[in-house]
């Protein structure tokens, strides 16, 4: 199980390097990174996985997108948008991570949609970015919504990553501040570590239902 | 007004924070009203006054941070949250915690590196734009774009600038 970031944003989309971005989470803890629109790769030490963000997608040409990812072994997350389209999204195979519940509508995310993504093994992303550079009211209402998370992930056990979802070494955070900030939402040494892995989770097949013992 | 005595008095603990990106000067004071807002703004006036977070003392990139002890956790999720300074992008890593502010200074001194200054400017190519080399340590490199427009800084590494 390696410590990873689920989503950093390198040159072009940021100011810095993909390999800065690596040598900066080797010094503040990482082992691993999903760098969005990225060759995976390794990089002083540190893992990079390529990340595919899927956003502003009708539900009709999901399927499409994601058969053309599949075979560039990537970490694929989709934009969360309603209710409807984030329980189809958790149905489709393929799909990794669902990320941005704090900015969609309140009903996006329920415990039906929760028994799905703990059913399909399909993570969600807790972006901090709102938390570390938010003040006030839009601070306030992302911590209530990833609370909300929370209780779900606590009753039906589906992956949690987290990310900072940064463009650049400025914005990345070290792995004990990460568990500071993570802290606010209610989560524990415990939950914070199991959110680090939560790459780990979702790209590991799971063990088969049935073992055959020679 | 004389002293307190040693077991009346404030127990504090004092913070080594570095500031980034190298080269950035920062005020003491700027970074205090800085620090103060991000506290307030995350933790509320009540917990806020409970810290007293104060800058003590600055070396080049290192500043001291003094706090109440057994605060250091709230102030350290608080610094967390500091972006920009005076409208400056910049990022907070602490370093250390410690009881004493000669700890931290002795803790500065081991963790120093040459002045950059002395080297003088060069330029480079990355993505086919000429850029200027504003700081370099190790292998980490910072450009600044040449030219009145779109001057912003870019983080890169030696590997980055040798392979094209």
């Amino acid at each position: 199980m390696k410590i990873t970031d689920a989503c950093v944003y390198p040159y072009p989309c940021g100011d810095s390097s993909v390999r800065r971005m690596a040598l900066e989470a080797k010094a503040l803890g990482f082992d691993r990174l999903v760098a969005a629109d990225t060759p995976s790769g390794e990089s002083y030490g540190v893992e990079i996985y390529s990340g595919i963000l899927i956003r502003e997608t009708a539900v009709k040409d999901l399927a499409s997108r994601i058969k053309r990812e599949r075979n560039n072994a990537a970490v694929v997350s989709v934009q969360a948008g309603d209710n409807g389209f984030n329980r189809s999204v958790l149905n489709h195979k393929g799909v990794h991570i669902l990320r941005g519940l704090h900015s969609s509508d309140k009903n996006a995310f329920d415990h039906v949609t929760a028994k799905i993504a703990a059913d399909n093994r399909v993570a969600i992303d807790l972006d901090l970015s709102p938390l570390i550079s938010g003040r006030g009211y839009s601070r306030q209402r992302v911590m209530h919504r990833y609370r909300d998370i929370l209780v779900l992930e606590r009753r039906y056990e589906f992956p949690i990553t987290i990310s900072s979802h940064a463009r650049s070494i400025l914005d990345m955070r070290a792995v004990r501040e990460i568990a500071g900030l993570s802290s606010l939402i209610g989560m524990d040494t415990h939950d914070v570590e199991m959110a680090f892995f939560g790459v780990d989770i979702i790209t590991t097949p799971p063990d088969p239902a049935v073992k055959v013992i020679l | 007004m004389s002293t307190r005595p040693p077991t009346l008095r404030e127990k504090r603990r004092y913070l080594l924070v570095h500031i980034d990106p190298p080269g950035t000067i920062i005020d003491q004071k700027d970074l205090h009203y800085t620090i103060s807002d991000a506290t307030t703004s995350l933790w509320g006036d009540v917990v806020a006054a409970v810290i007293t977070s104060a800058v003590v003392a600055s070396e080049g990139q290192y500043f001291i941070i003094r706090c109440r002890r057994g605060t250091e956790q709230d102030l350290s999720v608080a610094l967390s949250t500091i972006t920009t300074c005076c409208g400056i992008p910049i990022a907070l890593r602490m370093v250390a915690a410690s009881g004493t502010i000669n700890t931290l200074r002795e803790k500065i001194q081991s963790l120093k590196t040459p002045d950059l200054k002395a080297n003088p400017p060069r330029e480079c190519t990355f993505d086919k734009k000429l850029f200027q080399i504003n700081q370099c340590n190790g292998q980490k490199i910072d450009v600044i774009e040449k030219g009145f427009k779109n001057t912003n800084r870019l983080f890169l590494t030696r590997e980055d600038l040798e392979e094209l």
